[in-house]
């Protein structure tokens, strides 16, 4: 029996007087595209914030499977998280906003290897090979995201979609087991939501990275995921297929609408 | 009342108060005896123009301001503004195209140094020869270390003197010319300072960093401002260590014997100033390559969003504890050769007035800029020592200081990125000033994620 | 290991012996260190700004009322209301001219970074050189020697508490610190500018959207905290005399008498300067003088690594 991805345990997370998440168990399953949804306030972003060490929950577990072995997440951090194969995008996009596309991406393709601050003073071969390969890697991601073109454009100039398909590079540079994408259709038209939609299949079938998102589009999030988790208020309300979770009707109720044509929130 | 409101009168007062605040602080001093003096005299004095047209100072500077004034209203009034500005388009794409070619830029750096090598032949007066060394290139290798830290990882070190002092004072020591003893006893030769201070200066760097590198960066400067002032107290106060205020005993010039190599440095400035070009050379070779290496750009990542760095694997506070420790290495380099150089050393050097000029002089260069950097220190240095080898009336060394700290507020308020900026770094600092980019200084650290 | 026991010891003897002198002496000098740190907390507050220049402002509060005291008192022996007069206008001059300078600090090296939305290093380095300005120029005016304040009032012992002389400077101390420091409590939690005050450092734009406005209200923070620095500057020139380098450290101690009692907070800024100041003055049984301060600096770089918000918390926002 392979080991799950993410396997998360009664974790509890609390601000001050604030339960952010309740006793939330979940796992994911190494391949599959998992999403978490719920309405706005429900946590989701906390739980991204926790399974990348951002946020050290108080109770729980979150244990880690990636290629480079076990990891128990909570008290990490977030660079360590990085380096054991788990990459995340924001909510808004964050950018190296003066840099190129290109150089945000290889950023992230050198943060993991390569020799130290000797070697980076000294420029040996090795460095130098070093910076040949992650340069070819941030290439060719660039041109799997579809940006080949904009890679000389400082960051700041590009469009929303393709801010986030650069996030997207950028996170898939620092060689991950598991992609975490945070509301990566907010803001984009219906378009670079198909594009979206497509690239995110690509990610899992092509680079074999799984993939963990948080989206409010209904309808992207039915087509896309594999299985779902539903949270309100904290606590994990509902899980299943996305048949499974249309038909219940706790998860109805928590949106206070048919999730069918999808109360597209955050969108536009 | 309502006129004291208006533009106007907002635009003159300012320029009467600026008037008033050039008078003061460019005129003769107070005294312990009067200290309005300074104030009154500054405007009453008689100044006269080259022997002729005898006035009172205010007048003869308000003057002078008018004149300014008048030109300025007279080139944005006229077309002259228009043809500048005419001019200035069609000269850029030029001037562009020249200092990108790289193969230019090879012989632009070889002319530089061919004139800095022969600059103390044609240069020959003593006061010179000797201020290039102690004042103007020993601070270049400062600003250019400095720069390292403020420039590259944008943290403030206030206590920058610190690292210097110790690389000094280990000189000192090693050799004999402290009250304490030197290591096992044995005097040694003033070059074994220079691995022995870069330990002790990268020790010291570390100790003090790993703590604090994770705070907010105004609590960083404050902090580090705190570390110099204890270094400081500790070289006044431990006399039998450091020799108190009184300093060191005499320290022995830098030698080398190996083998048929033999050179024993003097107190001719003019060797050392080729060591410390050496040195400097070598510095401008190594942080360049810093620069475009991953370690140099996982400073920029940090510098523009931390929180994005972290989530692709860079760790923060390792490459600011490496940046910090860079600098401090190089202050320890320059206070070796100082205190190799200077016969004696003593506290009176390394105050916090030291560590506040070599800021001023990355800021004024270009924080991030390894050019500007340099050329802001040789602008700063070489005017600095010219006013005090010849000072115009009334000008006292220490006003030097004064003039400096209204640099940093005028930088701040008109060129924030310096004289000669890094690109990159004028395109970060225009970004946060635009909203397009969230302003990293005050460290948003890891916990500080986004909302539910 | 018996010279290190002995060595605590004998200090801690001297501790006990000397407890209440230094107890009074250190709330005196605490007090001082109060009415600075509120320059420091209420920038803060607003601004999210370490106003370095404010040690120049208490050294410009120093030296105005060092010249007006030595213009009204000259040599001859006030009566006993002159005194209280001198001593009145004396710490008024010191306000005045502390809040001048603060405000004009504010005007020149802040507004115009502000209007720009410049990056918070910028401000930092325009009030490392306001500083560096203002503290240069005072030397080139003043001279580099310390200016001794006589007061204007016969400097006796007023009473004895335990085994402790309470002088009547330290009296003036407290009962002005106490005053000044209840004022502007007062003022910024029950008045209409306190409130305006609390929005800018809770949301300054928020605020301005509710119709505060920001630029008068900062102007009137600097004001309000340059005036308490000013005078804090006069009661330690009636003390210490006045010199261009006056201060600097007791500003670097009052900033950490800020962060200790949480930065932003008023009251903490009371609590914290106190604290410091017995502290500080009971570590003078322990080390030799001049290491004080760097017992002063320990405690700040201890709360900012344990504590950084400080004891009471940080907040301007609300009216603790």
């Amino acid at each position: 029996m392979t080991a799950q991805l993410f396997d998360v345990q009664n974790v509890t997370l609390r601000f001050g007087g604030v339960v952010s998440l309740n006793n939330v168990s979940l796992h994911q399953n190494p391949g599959e595209i998992l999403a978490v949804i719920g309405p706005n306030g429900a946590g989701k972003t906390s739980l991204f914030n926790s399974l990348t060490g951002v946020y050290a929950p108080q109770e729980g577990t979150i244990t880690f499977n990636g290629a480079k072995g076990p990891l128990s997440v909570i008290g990490k951090k977030p660079h360590r998280v990085n380096a054991a194969g788990v990459a995340r995008t924001f909510q808004a996009s964050r950018m190296f906003s003066a840099m190129t596309a290109f150089e945000n991406v290889k950023i992230g393709a050198e943060s993991h290897k390569g020799l130290g601050v000797i070697g980076a003073m000294v420029r040996g071969p090795s460095t130098r090979r070093h910076d040949r390969e992650t340069d070819e890697r941030a290439w060719s991601l660039l041109r799997f995201v579809g940006l080949e073109q904009q890679a000389n454009t400082l960051s700041a100039s590009l469009n929303y979609g393709a801010r986030r398909r650069l996030e997207i590079a950028r996170g898939l540079a620092t060689n991950p087991s598991v992609l975490l994408l945070d509301e990566p259709a907010a803001g984009t038209n219906p378009a670079e939501k198909l594009e979206l939609t497509t690239l995110i299949r690509r990610v899992r079938d092509e680079m074999g990275v799984s993939i963990l998102l948080i989206e409010h589009d209904m309808k992207l999030v039915m087509s896309l995921a594999e299985r779902l988790y539903v949270l309100n208020f904290g606590s994990v309300i509902a899980e299943g297929t996305p048949d499974e979770i249309r038909a219940n009707p706790a998860v109805v109720e928590a949106y206070l609408g048919s999730t069918d044509t999808g109360t597209t929130q955050g969108a536009q | 009342m309502k006129f004291l409101q208006s533009p106007t009168a907002k635009r003159w007062g300012s320029l009467i108060a600026l008037y008033a605040v050039v008078t003061v602080m460019t005129g003769p001093p107070g005294n312990q005896s009067s200290p309005t003096l300074g104030f009154t005299s500054s405007f009453s004095e008689t100044v006269s123009f080259f022997g002729l047209f005898p006035a009172p100072r205010g007048l003869f500077l308000a003057g002078v301001f008018g004149l300014i004034i008048g030109a300025v209203a007279i080139y944005q009034r006229t077309a002259l503004q228009g043809m500048v500005k005419q001019a200035r388009q069609t000269v850029a794409p030029r001037y562009q195209s020249v200092t990108q070619r790289k193969s230019l830029r090879g012989v632009f750096y070889a002319l530089v140094l061919f004139v800095a090598i022969i600059l103390p032949h044609v240069v020959t007066d003593p006061f010179w020869q000797s201020a290039m060394v102690s004042q103007i290139a020993i601070y270049v290798l400062l600003a250019i270390g400095l720069n390292v830290v403020v420039g590259f990882a944008g943290l403030l070190d206030l206590g920058f003197v610190a690292f210097y002092a110790i690389g000094a004072y280990t000189t000192a020591w090693i050799t004999g010319a402290l009250p304490a003893a030197a290591p096992f006893h044995h005097h040694l030769n003033a070059f074994w300072a220079i691995p022995i201070a870069i330990v002790l200066v990268m020790i010291s760097g570390v100790v003090l960093g790993l703590p604090t590198l994770r705070l907010r960066g105004d609590y960083l400067a404050i902090v580090t401002l705190g570390f110099g002032e204890i270094v400081t107290i500790f070289l006044n106060n431990l006399y039998n260590i450091t020799g108190g205020s009184t300093g060191s005993n005499q320290i022995p010039h830098f030698s080398i014997h190996l083998g048929p190599v033999k050179y024993v440095w003097g107190l001719d400035p003019v060797p050392y100033y080729y060591l410390t070009l050496g040195f400097v050379v070598l510095f401008l070779i190594v942080f360049s390559a810093l620069e475009h290496s991953r370690v140099g750009r996982s400073w920029v990542a940090i510098r523009e969003d931390e929180i994005a760095a972290e989530s692709v694997g860079i760790n923060p506070l390792k490459y600011k504890v490496i940046a910090f420790a860079i600098g401090a290495a190089s202050a320890g380099f320059a206070g070796v050769i100082t205190g190799g150089q200077s016969l004696f050393i003593n506290p009176t050097t390394f105050t916090l007035a030291f560590s506040i000029n070599i800021l001023v002089l990355v800021i004024f260069g270009g924080m991030g800029s390894i050019i500007g950097v340099v050329v802001g220190s040789l602008i700063i240095q070489t005017i600095s020592m010219y006013l005090i080898h010849t000072p115009p009336a009334g000008f006292q060394n220490s006003d030097l200081y004064i003039y400096l700290g209204a640099l940093l507020i005028a930088m701040m308020i008109f060129r924030p990125a310096g004289i000669w900026p890094s690109k990159r770094r004028r395109r970060e600092i225009v970004a946060v000033e635009a909203g397009t980019a969230p302003d990293q200084y005050n460290g948003q650290g890891s916990k500080n994620g986004e909302g539910a | 290991m018996g010279g290190f026991f002995s060595y605590f010891s004998s200090h801690f003897a001297t501790l006990d012996h000397e407890f209440w002198p230094l107890l009074v002496g250190g709330l005196a000098t605490g007090f001082i260190y109060s009415m600075v740190a509120i320059g420091y907390t209420m920038v803060y507050g607003v601004l999210r700004l370490i106003n370095f220049a404010h040690s120049e402002v208490f050294m410009a509060g120093g030296f105005a009322s060092f010249f007006l005291t030595k213009w009204l008192v000259g040599s001859g022996t006030p009566s006993a209301w002159q005194s209280v007069l001198y001593v009145v206008l004396g710490v008024l001059a010191g306000g005045l001219a502390g809040a001048a300078i603060a405000a004009a600090v504010e005007r020149v090296a802040y507004r115009p970074l502000r209007r720009r939305n410049a990056p918070k290093l910028a401000y930092l380095i325009s009030a490392i050189g306001a500083s560096y300005f203002l503290f240069n120029l005072a030397a080139k005016e003043f001279g580099r020697i310390n200016f001794a304040m006589s007061p204007p009032f016969a400097n006796h012992a007023l009473f004895t508490f335990a085994n402790a002389p309470v002088q009547m400077l330290d009296v003036l101390t407290l009962v002005v610190g106490l005053l000044m420091l209840f004022g502007l409590d007062r003022l910024v939690s029950k008045s209409k500018l306190g409130r305006s005050i609390r929005a800018v450092a809770q949301d300054a734009e928020t605020a301005s959207l509710m119709g505060v406005n920001i630029d008068r209200t900062i102007a009137v923070t600097f004001l309000l905290g340059g005036f308490l620095g000013g005078a804090a500057g006069y009661l330690f020139g009636l003390k210490f005399g006045v010199v261009y380098t006056m201060g600097f450290t007791p500003a670097l101690k009052a900033f950490t008498a800020a962060v200790l009692g949480g930065i932003g907070n008023l009251r903490g800024a009371l609590i914290g300067g106190l604290l410091l100041g017995v502290v500080e003055s009971m570590s003078v049984a322990f080390v030799n003088g001049a290491f004080t301060d760097v017992v002063s600096f320990a405690v700040l770089v201890l709360v900012l690594l344990v504590r950084p918000t400080g004891i009471l918390g940080e907040s301007l926002g609300r009216a603790a």
